[in-house]
């Protein structure tokens, strides 16, 4: 090549960098959406894009019964990944820019101390003064409370109760009785496995939770409802006999192979394809799984074979069987620099119509009175019933934890019931990050 | 030592064949077939597995192939997640920083290398430590400025973090380029009359034409595939990239859809194509000019 | 730098101040102000405890007697070193080979095996995690790799389950996205050495290991640096890779200072311990850049 056609290339290559890179500059202006600030003139509602359907719910209240609000303070949808909410949310308070109703925090730690810096609406303060606090169940209202702190200040846009549900033909074909006792649960398993069936559908591969609530189910059980705020008093350590006896009798399951092969490597489509496929027998799950057992291609067994038992008891100890393990699923807060009337309508036209729209669009059972009267399946009802009946809920074992106590709960738990850790060893390592 | 030997000799080896060079050959398209099996057998593996359900993706052996080719999980990646428009995204934020990284970095390369003042010395160590700054560290400041000067929720945050974090690399790599060419180029170039500056323009940048589509490669990469910068300043689904967008594909409780998630993937895949085969061509094309050996 | 101040008037022709600072101004005002800047607020934020939610409150040293005995760090430096040194290694290592199997080999033809082999860098991370997960998965199905292990007889394996393996996932996979685009950097830079130079090598004798140590190797010292630092550089802040396929697990077996210090500032709330850990980080990353570049300038002087 020439100097003469060097020279050549370069006058021509610089302009059109320059102009593509001018060009493209003044379209990224174009591209602005609002800035997730309070004072935008926007109803924004910055959720986890793991929780589509509560966006979609308050969407479609947004085009119906909301339509006023909705006109005179437009909604506007934002999304963050669940693993990236707990920066965010950091970053916004850090600037006071919190959105006007958001995804608080993925552990409760996170919400709690938006909460203790003022950031955050008293709900059940604001529902009153709006004259519509009857429109959140009881139920809803305590496990809140429970669980941040004894304030209210989350909308319970999901009201999940947990427990196991186990396939009623599997059940029948091997001769099995719905079991009331822990022991009873464990010989039922070695029942289900002798026949080549595998009793529990679980895994911790992602996330360690489905088994690290099998711990704080038994630990209920045994020591009763306070088990887990003992924890967070400090008046209790999970180094104390009765929590590592949990502790052994999950690590137990997994030793005799109940919790399947390689239980550390089973994603939560794989928990939940196992029960749904006939491959597994129990599921212990929270009940924001029933669209799952309502998806008619993914579910090969069929809704009416699913049944429900809650976790069972243990011989001598303190908790009861009706004590249900209770969440809200992400918490959705609303920010107190941002609320404003036109909030407060909002908030208003929501609590009186969420319940039965949520109910009616994706069969989400939320913590808000259904006024407007919704037919729902056989298991959707059998929850209903579940919910109204329960007087004390619990929690789920990491719920107090601070949020490194609970990535190394989740982190370690495979090691625990593949027998590389031992039950003092694994509550040992995760006392020590509380 | 001329080439014209070289070519007579040539054929002599040619017409005797020994056994070791049979042998070499079977190995070296051993070696090839190997690679590309190695290489290419996930991709394969990608495009079908974007065209499973489900339940055939959770329950069929991972190496079978779907049932149909159905493209309703396309149909989901391009309208229900808005791909495309994250795509477009992408594109607005990586263009212009990489023009910006290109045009300032190999100025910066040029006067680091080329030039002589005082200081240059302390300044290429302290782009050189650049390098070195992970991400994470400049998130914080960063969002706080941001937000105070109002641009929060545009894409321009992207583009000027994705300008500054390219911008020690390739001044560090512009100038080890630069240093490969000899001076008396550049001072021939001023005996003519030119300033440094236009010398720069009509001398340096096209003789290092091939470095700065390897650098514009390198850093094309690295932009295209962020997720940390990406995900910090950007809420909306307005200004979602394309690796944003990818996590739009998991569920509450750990779910993921992954057909839908696979189609998006390959959607980008095959766009990432084009443009690493329009800028392969380009590469080749430089470098069989054979421009920087001046 | 002053290699060439033997000729003085030369000198004065490259003293260009006013050039000096319309090329160099716009890169260095974006670096300082963007990079630097930030780097150094965030360093502030050493000396404090607190997240942007509570506020900030000073601690003085306290984070720097706490890394030291913080054994999280110790084992997450560890992990970055270990995986730093490997990754780096074998990246340069199959690279070169392949770039040489390119130049000597394919010659000519390679224009699609090169860019085949370079294409898994551009897929995105996610994709590449997933991908990885199945491969050496053992339910619900063993993937590719356990079935080859139980081919030969041998148990399948639960490679997630176990730090030692899952480290070794991690590089393979990594390996595998990074190998090609190692490849293609470095030909390019081999296809800068003169043919007549090799050729001429060729007739004096030279050929296969000898030609590859004796010529093309100290040739190809300038671009074998610059992806050494490259690859240097994208090892020790290796972070969506693990966040893809292990999330840092079993126990914190496999996380990086990256991934201890994004989750110690924004999932734990400590933003001050973690702007010291990513300090620490950058120190590390600065001796090892500086040592590189350090030997690097001398062995090209004296080349």
């Amino acid at each position: 090549m020439t100097t003469a056609s060097r020279r050549r290339v370069s006058r021509r290559l610089i302009p059109v960098l320059a102009v593509a890179g001018a060009t493209l500059l003044a379209l990224s202006a174009c591209g602005t959406g609002a800035g997730a600030g309070t004072g935008n003139g926007k109803f924004t509602y910055l959720h986890v894009t793991e929780d589509p359907a509560t966006p979609a719910i308050i969407k479609e209240l947004a085009g119906n019964e909301c339509t006023a609000e909705n006109k005179s303070l437009p909604y506007d949808d934002q999304t963050i990944a669940q693993a990236q909410l707990d920066q965010k949310v950091q970053l916004l308070a850090g600037q006071k820019a919190l959105p006007t109703m958001f995804s608080a925090g993925g552990a409760p730690a996170v919400t709690q101390s938006l909460d203790k810096a003022g950031s955050l609406v008293d709900v059940d303060a604001a529902l009153t003064k709006l004259g519509v606090a009857d429109n959140v169940l009881p139920a809803a209202k305590s496990t809140i409370k429970a669980l941040y702190g004894g304030n209210d200040i989350a909308l319970p846009y999901q009201f999940n109760i947990e427990g196991f549900w186990y396939n009623k033909k599997i059940f029948t074909a091997n001769g099995l009785t719905v079991p009331t006792t822990w022991d009873e649960l464990v010989a039922d398993a070695k029942v289900l496995n002798g026949a080549g069936v595998q009793p529990f559908a679980t895994g911790a591969s992602g996330q360690g939770w489905p088994i690290t609530r099998l711990i704080s189910g038994y630990a209920f059980r045994e020591i009763g409802p306070s088990a887990m705020a003992d924890i967070r008093d400090g008046t209790s350590k999970l180094t104390d006999p009765a929590y590592v006896k949990a502790a052994q009798a999950v690590a137990d399951l997994g030793a005799k192979g109940y919790l399947g092969k390689a239980p550390e490597a089973v994603d939560y489509n794989t928990i939940i394809s196992d029960f749904l496929t006939g491959k597994a027998g129990i599921m212990y799950m929270g009940s924001w799984v029933l669209p799952n057992f309502a998806d008619t291609t993914a579910n090969k067994i069929g809704a009416d074979n699913i049944g429900f038992f809650p976790f069972p008891t243990v011989p001598g100890g303190k908790g009861s069987i009706d004590q249900l393990p209770a969440n809200i699923g992400v918490p959705t807060a609303l920010s107190k620099s941002a609320y404003t009337d036109r909030v407060g309508a909002w908030t208003k036209c929501i609590a009186k119509n969420f319940g039965s729209a949520a109910l009616k669009k994706s069969g989400q059972i939320s913590g808000f009175k259904v006024n407007t009267p919704v037919t729902t399946d056989a298991l959707t009802t059998l929850v209903q019933d579940k919910i109204a009946s329960t007087k004390t809920s619990v929690v789920w074992f990491e719920t107090y934890f601070s949020p490194k106590a609970s990535t190394t709960s989740w982190n370690n738990i495979a090691s625990l019931v593949d027998g590389k850790m031992s039950a003092d060893d694994f509550m040992k390592l995760v006392q020590a990050d509380q | 030592m001329t080439t014209t030997a070289f070519t007579d000799i040539r054929p002599i080896p040619k017409r005797i064949v020994h056994p070791s060079r049979v042998i070499a050959k079977v190995a070296s398209i051993v070696a090839i077939v190997v690679l590309l099996v190695i290489e290419v057998y996930p991709l394969f593996w990608l495009i079908m597995s974007s065209f499973k359900t489900q339940d055939e993706f959770l329950n069929a052996a991972a190496w079978s192939l779907p049932s149909t080719f159905d493209l309703s999980n396309y149909y989901d990646a391009l309208v229900t997640a808005n791909i495309g428009r994250n795509i477009l995204n992408s594109v607005i934020a990586t263009v212009p920083s990489l023009a910006l990284i290109i045009l300032f970095g190999t100025a910066a390369g040029f006067a680091l290398e080329v030039l002589v003042f005082r200081g240059r010395g302390a300044i290429l160590l302290t782009f050189l430590a650049g390098i070195m700054i992970p991400g994470q560290m400049i998130l914080l400041p960063l969002f706080n400025a941001y937000f105070q000067i109002g641009i929060t929720g545009t894409l321009w945050p992207l583009i000027i973090t994705y300008t500054a974090t390219g911008m020690p690399l390739t001044v560090f790599m512009m100038a080890t380029y630069f240093r490969a060419i000899p001076r008396e180029v550049f001072e021939a170039s001023t005996i003519d009359g030119a300033s440094m500056l236009r010398s720069f323009f009509s001398i340096g940048f096209p003789m290092v034409r091939n470095a700065v589509f390897t650098v514009a490669l390198v850093q094309f990469f690295f932009i295209w595939n962020d997720l940390l910068i990406a995900i910090t300043f950007t809420s909306s689904s307005d200004t979602a990239t394309v690796q944003v967008g990818l996590l739009n594909f998991t569920g509450q409780y750990g779910a993921t859809r992954f057909g839908p998630l696979l189609a998006a993937i390959c959607v980008n895949v095959i766009g990432i194509l084009i443009i690493y085969l329009f800028l392969n061509q380009r590469i080749m094309r430089g470098l069989a000019a054979g421009s920087v050996k001046g | 730098m002053g290699s060439f101040q033997k000729a003085p008037h030369v000198k004065s022709v490259f003293a260009d101040r006013k050039a000096a600072i319309i090329l160099l101004g716009p890169a260095l005002v974006i670096y300082v102000v963007v990079m630097l800047v930030p780097v150094l607020s965030s360093l502030g934020y050493t000396f404090y405890t607190g997240s942007p939610i509570n506020g900030f409150r000073f601690t003085g040293f306290d984070n720097i007697t706490r890394l030291f005995h913080d054994k999280d760090v110790w084992s997450s430096l560890g992990f970055t070193l270990r995986y730093a040194l490997v990754v780096s290694v074998l990246q340069i290592a199959l690279g070169y080979l392949l770039s040489l199997f390119y130049l000597f080999v394919l010659k000519r033809l390679s224009t699609l095996v090169r860019t085949l082999v370079f294409f898994p860098v551009v897929l995105p991370t996610v994709a590449v995690g997933l991908l990885f997960q199945r491969l050496f998965a053992i339910v619900p199905q063993n993937g590719i790799v356990n079935s080859v292990v139980g081919f030969f007889g041998g148990d399948a394996l639960s490679w997630f389950n176990d730090a030692g393996t899952a480290f070794w996932v991690i590089v393979i996979m990594d390996l595998w996205r990074s190998m090609g685009f190692y490849g293609v950097l470095l030909y390019a830079g081999l296809l800068d050495i003169p043919d007549d130079i090799i050729e001429s090598a060729k007739l004096d004798g030279a050929s296969g290991i000898g030609l590859i140590r004796h010529i093309v190797l100290p040739l190809s010292l300038p671009v074998l640096l610059s992806s050494i630092i490259f690859s240097v550089n994208g090892t020790l802040k290796v972070f969506d890779s693990v966040l893809a396929l292990t999330n840092g697990g079993p126990g914190n077996g496999t996380t990086p200072l990256t991934l201890y210090m994004f989750q110690t500032a924004f999932s734990y709330g400590d933003y001050g311990y973690g702007s010291t850990i990513a300090f620490l980080l950058t120190v590390i990353c600065l001796v090892v850049t500086v040592f590189i570049f350090r030997s690097s300038r001398r062995d090209l002087t004296k080349g």
